[in-house]
């Protein structure tokens, strides 16, 4: 910013705007988000190779670096809860997108464009509803004596609820609730990137595939799909990250058996006010978010090496 | 597959009874999801007008907490520092995103792929892995970083200011570079071309991130459980303290406020950017950050 201000009084001679370097009015944000983003992750790693010193709150001995944190991830209970939440992540993340595309292809292709702003105003309420009381919302709804245990036991025209009456039904405090919730919390993230995606694709490349013989599927498939892959694989990447760490939705809503590695993260930083333990998960939970990445980004691309043979053993070569 | 050279067949009945059935699906099952992201956020509303002394069990109707809630000192300043910190950490994430995202649509270089990519690795970070790390950092530097609102903007501020970048370059890339070339061509200082051209073409890109700053602001919960020094808390983080125990009708009373407050704010600069000339799906796509 004060690179370009300098040069104020008058009109400024070419050669004299040229002196800033291009990324003059990047300089604020690069100094920012080294100082408040690439520190403390640089930190984090940094103290998952350290100690916790005792008795104090938080203090991490570095002097001898050791990978005995991460052992203990490995060998503990952590590694439990992290294959935990790796499970619920993805199962999560393939539920929104099962959920998602449904409506994302009703709003890119079915409604005209006044119902459509309804649509979209409409699913923007819960979008922008606070996160956390979203999640505190569930619990209302799944206690014991509350509304989905009662209707589930009470409606007369339900078979199910007679053999559900027996007892309160319990939701909460269980992988389910959390699962449930976690979908909820992250279906609206992943409605409006599907959409964005589905919408970008030409109409009239629709309609060639549908002259050209192909039915409703086979143009969803082979036209539709592959044109709005990039915004799909990126909706479902900040779908899955953010889900993977969360630490909220399992804290309200999971007890103990529906544990998440974020809440083992935050517990070592508040509770045992263990840091290098802490940072040892929290790398441990980012390592896992890649290999998951990875391996799905592996069977993409060797499924599409596989269907390129295929296609080519079916077109006689030129 | 196989149905490569396959001779379009001409549509059967079966066909047709499908085509129809599709057409009930996709509304239907829409409907369904709406219904179901709606369910929850009706609940705790309701939960407000419960007459009893918690949100989990309902006995009858009453208003009493919307006026009770006013008592909650604690509440009513958490819901203050909650307004504060957005207000100031959108302020900030503007002034860095705008100029970010300048730079990245016109001055276009070697930096930019680094710089980009330091931008979207903030975005998928998860919070919990920066919020830890911003703890320790904080506790190392201490005095201003461990008191009052500083650390809870700063950490606000990272995430905001990479979307409001995003969104601004986005916007700048559309623009004609031409426009500012005429201004600075026609004796226009480069302050006078950023305040006079430049930032009225950006400003619906500027309100839009302006407005995802401040609803990302008061959505956090888990950085800020993180850098929160004590006697400073957010509303959210508020009630994400009371979570273990009994959570009264008036917090589900404030919650309500909290989120109509924040649709109304919305809806103000979704109206703002309609008079612009922007039409209702190019501002859920900005709105939504995509």
């Amino acid at each position: 910013m004060t690179a370009t201000i300098g040069a104020t009084a008058g009109p400024p001679p070419q050669k004299f705007r040229l002196r800033a370097p291009k990324f003059a009015l990047a300089i604020p944000s690069i100094i920012w988000y080294v100082f408040l983003f690439v520190v403390p992750v640089v930190l984090v790693l940094v103290n998952s190779f350290g100690t916790k010193v005792a008795g104090t709150p938080g203090k991490v001995d570095l002097s001898s670096p050791t990978l005995e944190r991460y052992r203990e991830v490995i060998d503990g209970s952590f590694r439990t809860v992290l294959k935990q939440t790796m499970e619920t992540s993805i199962l999560g993340t393939v539920l929104c997108l099962v959920i998602s595309l449904p409506v994302a292809y009703f709003l890119a292709f079915k409604v005209g464009p006044k119902a459509k702003v309804a649509v979209l105003a409409l699913l923007m309420v819960p979008f922008f509803t606070n996160y956390l009381l979203r999640t505190l919302a569930w619990k209302i709804v799944l206690q014991p004596k509350g509304f989905v245990s009662n209707f589930l036991q009470d409606s007369h025209w339900f078979t199910l609820g007679q053999t559900l009456r027996d007892g309160p039904i319990q939701v909460l405090d269980s992988r389910t609730a959390v699962q449930l919730a976690i979908v909820y919390n992250y279906l609206p993230l992943m409605i409006f990137p599907l959409w964005v995606a589905l919408d970008r694709v030409e109409l009239h490349l629709r309609e060639a595939s549908k002259d050209l013989g192909a039915g409703r599927i086979r143009t969803f498939l082979q036209v539709t799909m592959p044109l709005a892959m990039p915004g799909i694989v990126a909706g479902l990447v900040l779908v899955f990250v953010p889900l993977s760490g969360d630490y909220v939705t399992a804290k309200l809503l999971g007890g103990v058996k529906g544990n998440m590695i974020g809440a083992a993260v935050a517990e070592q930083y508040f509770n045992a006010q263990n840091a290098a333990s802490g940072s040892a998960i929290a790398v441990s939970l980012i390592i896992s978010i890649l290999l998951v990445l990875a391996v799905v980004a592996g069977v993409a691309w060797f499924a599409k090496r596989l269907l390129a043979i295929n296609r080519n053993v079916k077109v006689p070569a030129r | 597959m196989t149905a490569t050279n396959a001779i379009p067949s001409k549509p059967s009945a079966l066909r047709k009874v499908g085509g129809k059935l599709a057409g009930l699906v996709l509304p239907g099952w829409s409907a369904l999801v709406i219904m179901f992201l709606f369910t929850p956020i009706f609940f705790l509303v309701a939960m407000s007008f419960n007459d009893f002394k918690t949100i989990f069990v309902w006995t009858k109707f009453s208003t009493h907490w919307w006026g009770d809630m006013w008592d909650n000192t604690t509440m009513i300043d958490a819901l203050i520092t909650s307004i504060e910190v957005a207000v100031i950490s959108t302020i900030i994430a503007l002034i860095l995103g705008t100029l970010a995202g300048l730079a990245l649509a016109r001055k276009p270089g070697r930096w930019t792929t680094g710089f980009v990519a330091l931008v979207l690795l903030i975005l998928v970070t998860p919070e919990i892995v920066d919020g830890a790390g911003q703890l320790s950092w904080f506790v190392k530097l201490e005095g201003p970083f461990r008191e009052g609102l500083t650390p809870i903007v700063l950490v606000h501020t990272v995430f905001s200011s990479a979307v409001v970048t995003l969104i601004v370059r986005a916007r700048v890339a559309g623009l004609d570079a031409r426009l500012e070339e005429a201004a600075a061509d026609l004796f226009a200082t480069p302050i006078r071309g950023f305040f006079q051209i430049t930032l009225p073409l950006v400003m619906p890109a500027v309100l839009s991130g302006g407005m995802l700053a401040f609803t990302l602001s008061l959505d956090n919960v888990v950085a800020t459980s993180f850098v929160s020094p004590a006697g400073t808390t957010t509303f959210p983080n508020y009630v994400f303290g009371l979570s273990g125990g009994v959570i009264r009708p008036e917090v589900a009373a404030m919650s309500t406020v909290f989120i109509v407050g924040t649709l109304i704010a919305i809806v103000a600069v979704a109206m703002v950017l309609r008079r612009g000339g922007q039409s209702g799906t190019e501002i859920a796509t900005t709105f939504t950050g995509n």
